[in-house]
């Protein structure tokens, strides 16, 4: 009986089977019907909608802001729902990838929350919807077109809506530490002096790769070099001179080394707890905000190195097979609002830079974003805007993100 | 229908709601991992050859690493989870029945989820958690640097412990279940005839409890082995437990890297069915009794 | 049991409630008092932010907590439905190869889930099944169902012959024995293996992520995030509304039960 049943398998299965496709071609969509559509048929259209976001989940304060102040603001102005769903930025892509190759013509993504790599591989592999951004009026009004023309050296080609801005900052508490290192040499020396007391995220978590890149600008001779695009020799040259440096500190490291920090909210939860003496954020009032939580004592401060600090746009994105496009655009749209933006800017709430070019407002608008109070632990755009340094093209980040595994964690 | 009698039909119809699941959804599922492991009806067609991805995983020692890793974190906690089970259930089976109500404690952790457990561990046996501030208080350590390292010190031990302590009232419930119907008269008599409470335990109480050791084993051991949400909360770096590298593999590389994920899948199914197989063979020969699980 | 003292009890009962019922304590301080660090042994301050948590985010955590109750709810029903004809026939027939099959259909429970959850998830996409509390709610039963089926073939064999044949006698029909005789008997174990399938079902973290795709909600879900956040009140907040929801849910269950019975005169 058993065979007879094992036949049967197959045949339950075969015609799941058989409906495979070839091979699906990795092509753009262009010219959506949606995007002939005005923004206020699109707006129309969206009415009573749900929409669902996919954004990094590991930020429980940002979580807090788009559950409550997002959702209930698009439900009031829009008459939209909101579902966010918390999801790493690579498993989204991977997820669409799947899709796009099982023929699925509608997923159930909505709006990404995207940048970097993560976007060129999307494009690459034909993932988004668009060009939108152009279509959507508060982009058109209050962005400066060149702020957003590339994400990570790739251009974007209205294929993402710009979201916010970071800069990266380390985070330590004065109660704690009365010395904080100004450079990169320094700071191995610190760690080096005080072991057990510095560690970093694992890449690929974005923060701790983008410190793994901080590393990279300084101990190679800055980050000029990179902005022509991927090149293969100058990575295979220089790639070394990070791998020892990182090597060198990974004995002085929290464990050791032996392990790493799976994310940036479990640094900042090693910092919070005392456990480490260094924090890092890509926001620079992140600690501001986690004060105001009651997670970090109100003696914490941030500080920049000399060698630069990496700053980034980060985007939202629409999925080739979004159930829901218009609502999308119309979230993507409110999103880069100034209410919106001035919200998610206020320490208590998240602390995320404006996308906005506040040249573009109208004075009162910029007036409300001049008299946010980002409290002690922040510094001033006046302290960070003279180290700033952008984001290497995405062809690195990949290459170091891979080879940190194999150089770093396994040595 | 001609083949079989009315019977058999009657039989087939009757287990059909199962029957057709499981050879469905089961074995079905398990058909399409081990295709997909051999590059068949992956997302993107496969390139190379149908056991490559077998060859990629064998030879690359990391795997070897988090399988023997997988293999001693499950049997230490499936081990600890038995005896320590084991003990309790007897103990909470002796207590007078006033007592009794008080034992339900035990099945807290039954309701918590695992990700839950894999919480408190956090919570209890960081260096900045609850016992290094009991410990500090007591005088026996002055730095939390000074607490025993037990999450991040490479042996999996934070894993353990949240399985253990996950699988112990597990444990306790499956033997409690068999230690309601067990005769007191039986170890009165034993104890009349001068026998001490161990030896009364080993040679009276085990031999009658070897059931649900066996099946509170080999349960929670291959759940350990296999599962996800403990390891995902709880995992260093390296090495990792098989389950967190079949989802980098599966979520966090390219499609190409799909084969790949399902031959450590396969490998790891086999595994489970040669256990399974095996264990109850050994249980059988060494007990010569009919059937375990 | 002379030989054993009372202290010996009492002991007993201390190392069961500082293995289990501690950490549930802990939870609670934890939700109260967020800035509890080392090396206090006592919360120098308690506060009700983790609550507040709770009232700003009512929506998503309720929201979150009905999936999960749904789609649980569901899974019981359907290891139910697949569980109730063949556990009758392996209670009460024999037939060849019965412990074989039994043996294997036992394997689900055994065997990592991931080992078929992840071989179906593309078929499941293709067949937009994935994505859905349907491609949930099977993966789960798949997963699950050996424990509603040794429960059921346990109260079967309880039951017996007896009580079927002398309502056959009577003059029931099969619907009637079914529905008035054997079903309200087997309420013990259909409540013994579905509280245990509920169980498995509302703490599954991974097999609703996958085959849920994140649009199928759910409290697992919704805690793992918090779980690594520097705020651990909020986690704490959320593992102890996990820890009542099934308490209350069986303590319901467990009187109407004897409700139930009271009512056919069976107790």
């Amino acid at each position: 009986m058993i065979k007879k049943l094992t036949c049967l398998i197959f045949l339950l299965i075969l015609p799941c089977l058989i409906t495979l496709p070839s091979s699906a071609p990795a092509q753009s969509i262009s010219n959506e019907p949606l995007l002939t559509l005005s923004f206020e048929q699109i707006q129309k259209q969206a009415r009573g909608t749900l929409v669902r976001w996919y954004m990094y989940g590991g930020w429980a304060h940002v979580n807090a802001w788009v559950d409550t102040y997002v959702a209930s603001e698009m439900k009031r102005r829009y008459d939209i729902d909101l579902k966010r769903v918390p999801m790493d930025a690579g498993v989204f892509i991977n997820k669409l990838l799947t899709e796009k190759a099982a023929g699925k013509k509608k997923g159930t993504i909505d709006l990404l929350w995207i940048n970097g790599e993560n976007f060129k591989n999307a494009r690459e592999a034909g993932l988004l919807f668009g060009p939108f951004s152009g279509r959507l009026p508060r982009v058109r009004q209050n962005v400066d077109p060149d702020s957003i023309t590339y994400d990570f050296g790739y251009p974007v080609d209205g294929y993402e809506a710009p979201y916010g801005k970071a800069q990266f900052v380390f985070e330590y508490d004065t109660a704690r530490t009365d010395t904080v290192p100004t450079t990169i040499d320094e700071l191995k020396q610190w760690i080096k002096n005080n072991p057990g007391r510095f560690t970093y995220p694992q890449p690929p978590d974005f923060t701790g790769s983008a410190f793994v890149r901080h590393v990279f600008y300084a101990v190679t001779g800055g980050h000029e070099q990179y902005m022509a695009g991927w090149d293969p020799d100058l990575y295979k040259t220089n790639a070394p001179l990070l791998w020892d440096w990182l090597n060198e500190i990974t004995p002085f490291l929290w464990q050791k080394g032996q392990t790493y920090p799976r994310d940036s909210a479990f640094l900042d939860t090693l910092f919070a707890r005392g456990e480490v003496a260094l924090g890092m954020s890509y926001h620079p009032p992140h600690a501001q905000n986690m004060i105001i939580q009651g997670s970090y004592p109100g003696t914490v401060k941030t500080f920049v190195l000399d060698d630069g600090s990496i700053f980034n746009t980060h985007f939202t994105a629409i999925p080739f097979n979004a159930p829901n496009q218009a609502g999308a655009m119309v979230l993507a749209d409110f999103l880069i609002s100034v209410d919106a933006q001035l919200s998610k800017f206020r320490p208590e709430n998240w602390g995320d830079f404006p996308a906005l070019d506040l040249d573009r407002l109208d004075p009162a608008d910029r007036g409300r974003f001049n008299t946010i109070d980002l409290g002690p632990a922040t510094l001033t755009p006046e302290q960070l805007a003279p180290v700033a340094v952008p984001e290497i093209p995405a062809p690195y980040l990949e290459a170091l993100e891979q080879d940190w595994k194999t150089h770093v964690l396994d040595k | 229908m001609s083949w079989i009698n009315k019977g058999t039909t009657g039989l087939i119809l009757k287990l059909s709601p199962l029957m057709l699941p499981y050879l469905v959804l089961f074995c079905g599922g398990v058909f399409l991992t081990v295709c997909q492991s051999a590059g068949i009806f992956t997302p993107l067609p496969h390139a190379g050859r149908a056991l490559d991805a077998y060859g990629l995983i064998l030879s690359d020692p990391s795997f070897f690493a988090s399988f023997g890793f997988s293999l001693g974190v499950a049997l230490i906690s499936a081990a600890g989870s038995v005896i320590a089970g084991t003990f309790l259930a007897y103990r909470v089976w002796q207590l007078p029945a006033k007592l009794a109500n008080a034992a339900l404690v035990y099945k807290i952790p039954l309701i918590l989820p695992h990700i839950s457990v894999a919480f408190v561990v956090l919570i209890f046996w960081s260096q900045s958690g609850i016992l290094a501030s009991l410990a500090h208080q007591l005088g026996l350590i002055q730095a939390m640097h000074q607490f025993p390292n037990v999450l991040y010190s490479g042996w999996g031990l934070g894993m353990i412990l949240a399985y253990t302590l996950k699988g112990t009232p597990f444990a306790m419930l499956l033997v409690m279940a068999l230690l309601v119907r067990f005769d007191v008269r039986q170890i009165q008599t034993a104890a009349m005839l001068g026998a001490s409470g161990l030896r009364i335990f080993f040679t009276i109480v085990m031999p009658r409890l070897a059931p649900a050791l066996h099946s509170s084993f080999i349960i929670l051991f291959l759940y350990s082995f296999g599962a996800f949400d403990i390891p995902f909360v709880l995992s260093e770096s390296r090495p990792g437990m098989l389950s967190i590298h079949v989802y980098n593999l599966y979520f966090k590389h390219d499609l190409a890297r799909r084969p790949e994920a399902m031959a450590i899948l396969t490998i790891m199914f086999c595994f489970a069915v040669i256990f399974i197989i095996a264990y109850t063979k050994i249980v059988t020969r060494l007990e010569n009794t009919v059937r375990k699980l | 049991m002379k030989h054993f003292s009372g202290i010996s009890h009492i002991t007993t009962l201390i190392i069961l409630v500082l293995l289990f019922a501690l950490p549930a304590g802990i939870l609670v301080m934890v939700s109260l008092a967020p800035e509890w660090r080392y090396p206090e042994i006592w919360p120098a301050q308690f506060s009700f932010k983790g609550i507040w948590f709770l009232v700003e985010n009512k929506r998503v955590i309720l929201s979150s907590l009905a999936a999960s109750f749904g789609f649980s709810l569901l899974t019981v029903l359907a290891t139910l439905l697949m569980c109730l004809a063949p556990a009758s026939v392996f209670a009460r027939t024999c037939f060849i190869g019965k412990p074989l099959l039994e043996g294997l259909l036992l394997t689900p429970a055994l065997v990592p889930p991931m080992t078929f959850a992840m071989g179906l998830h593309f078929v499941f996409i293709k067949l937009s099944v994935a994505d859905t509390v349907s491609g949930v709610v099977l993966t789960l039963a798949m997963f699950s169902y050996p424990y509603m089926f040794r429960a059921l073939v346990a109260g079967f064999q309880t039951m017996g012959d007896t009580y079927r044949t002398c309502a056959k006698n009577l003059g029931a029909g099969s619907a009637a024995i079914f529905w008035q005789v054997e079903l309200p008997l087997l309420m013990p174990a259909v409540i013994a293996g579905g509280n245990v399938v509920f169980l498995v079902a509302f703490s599954e973290y991974f097999l609703v992520f996958l085959m849920g795709g994140g649009n199928v909600a759910s409290f697992t879900g919704l805690l793992m995030p918090l779980l690594s956040s520097s705020n651990r009140s909020l986690a704490a907040v959320l593992t102890l509304i996990f820890l009542l929801l099934p308490i209350v849910l069986f303590v319901i269950m467990d009187l109407s039960l004897m409700r139930m019975y009271r009512k056919k005169g069976m107790v």
